[in-house]
């Protein structure tokens, strides 16, 4: 989706969006059209957005949690992964 | 739904701040992003933030307390979380190794395991592009040959097949983004717009056009010419044509999908040429012409 359609579907402010690029935070895909997103963008902006208004963390709580939170989610593919390579070996 | 001051675990007359503070530590506990191994920790978590949806906002808050609402409703609509997409196989922007970057670095069988996961991400097939590309209405029924100049200066030769209708999307195995690695570039998808026509018009396989005859024409018959998607032809309009006549020219219309062609109808329009002694003092004299009513069966 197009960053209209995005800022539709995460109801995000424009001048948010500009900030939370800048940060980092958000992530898009540059194509030869400009910048595109995705369903996983929406969803971390709706996370981020929680964390913020929600749970009070301020920006640099944001930094560490999403920097701790992706190192987490990619241990936990590296570990599924690794169940299903051993699958059906015996130790 | 429970009660939601049950849900939080505060007295009916807790403040604000108190019902804020219960829901964070709350949603801290159960925010499904922050425990994404935790399955059941979802359904926890969307009764706990339905609950203070409902009494984190006053006017709410009161309707609920005065029995004008009740708590049924105040779940959250279904979205899919963050960790559904980042814990997913698919390679994504935000997936970061450094939590395991070490055992990488040794010789072993489990950094192999590892470093394989990295190298099926690091061949991602290529993204798909998006174009869109007008063409004329003619060329939609006949087929054309275009170039689309893309935004980088780069062209795309795109073959229009015959009888492609407005909004159609044409797809060019492996004209995308290239890929990473050994993935495979992405396609190229054009969506094809059909610029309207200021004669023909399109009705399904069918074409049609208004075609203007003149009162001689319409009275006494004649062979007039005609355009056509592939040209023009000559039409025999045949005698005592009408406005509204419609003439079937076969198989000039559009490709039928399992062969075959649509027709073209032409409309014919009878005009009267401008004004002319003539034409009146024999419209004056034309009996015939003062009898006939053509709004007779209308009342």
């Amino acid at each position: 989706m197009n960053k209209k359609e995005f800022l539709k579907s995460s109801e995000l402010r424009v001048q948010t969006l500009e900030l939370w690029l800048e940060q980092q935070w958000l992530i898009p895909e540059q194509t030869s059209r400009g910048i595109r997103f995705t369903d996983i963008d929406v969803a971390r902006a709706r996370l981020i957005h929680e964390l913020k208004n929600d749970f009070g963390a301020n920006d640099e709580g944001v930094d560490v949690i999403l920097h701790l939170m992706d190192q987490l989610h990619e241990l936990r593919r590296a570990l599924a992964q690794l169940r299903e390579d051993i699958k059906g070996r015996s130790f | 739904m429970r009660n939601p001051y049950e849900v939080l675990g505060v007295a009916a007359t807790a403040s604000a701040a108190e019902i804020q503070s219960a829901y964070r530590k709350l949603a801290k506990k159960l925010h499904p992003d922050l425990n994404p191994g935790d399955k059941t920790a979802e359904e926890k978590f969307k009764e706990v933030a339905g609950a203070y949806d409902l009494l984190s906002d006053a006017e709410k808050r009161k309707r609920f307390d005065s029995g004008e609402i009740d708590a049924s409703g105040a779940e959250r609509p279904q979205h899919n979380f963050y960790r559904d997409y980042a814990s997913s196989d698919q390679g994504h922007p935000y997936a970061d190794t450094s939590g395991f970057a070490d055992f990488m670095d040794t010789d072993d069988a489990f950094a192999e395991l590892l470093r394989r996961g990295q190298r099926a991400r690091a061949n991602r097939r290529g993204q798909d592009m998006h174009y869109r590309l007008p063409i004329d209405f003619v060329e939609s029924i006949t087929g054309a040959n275009k170039r689309l100049t893309l935004p980088d200066g780069s062209t795309l030769d795109v073959k229009i097949p015959p009888g492609l209708v407005d909004g159609q999307t044409l797809r060019l195995k492996g004209k995308g983004a290239p890929g990473a690695g050994k993935g495979g570039a992405g396609d190229a998808l054009i969506e094809v717009e059909v610029l309207p026509d200021r004669r023909f018009t399109r009705d399904g396989d069918d074409i049609s056009l208004e075609v203007p005859i003149s009162v001689t024409e319409a009275v006494l018959g004649g062979r007039i010419r005609v355009a056509t998607p592939t040209g023009d032809v000559t039409v025999t309009v045949p005698k005592g044509s009408n406005t509204g006549t419609t003439l079937r020219l076969k198989g000039k219309g559009a490709p039928h999908r399992g062969g075959g062609h649509g027709d073209e109808l032409v409309k014919l329009k009878v005009m009267l040429p401008k004004s002319d002694p003539e034409l009146e003092a024999f419209v004056t004299n034309w009996s015939k012409g003062k009898e006939f009513n053509p709004r007779e069966d209308r009342i």
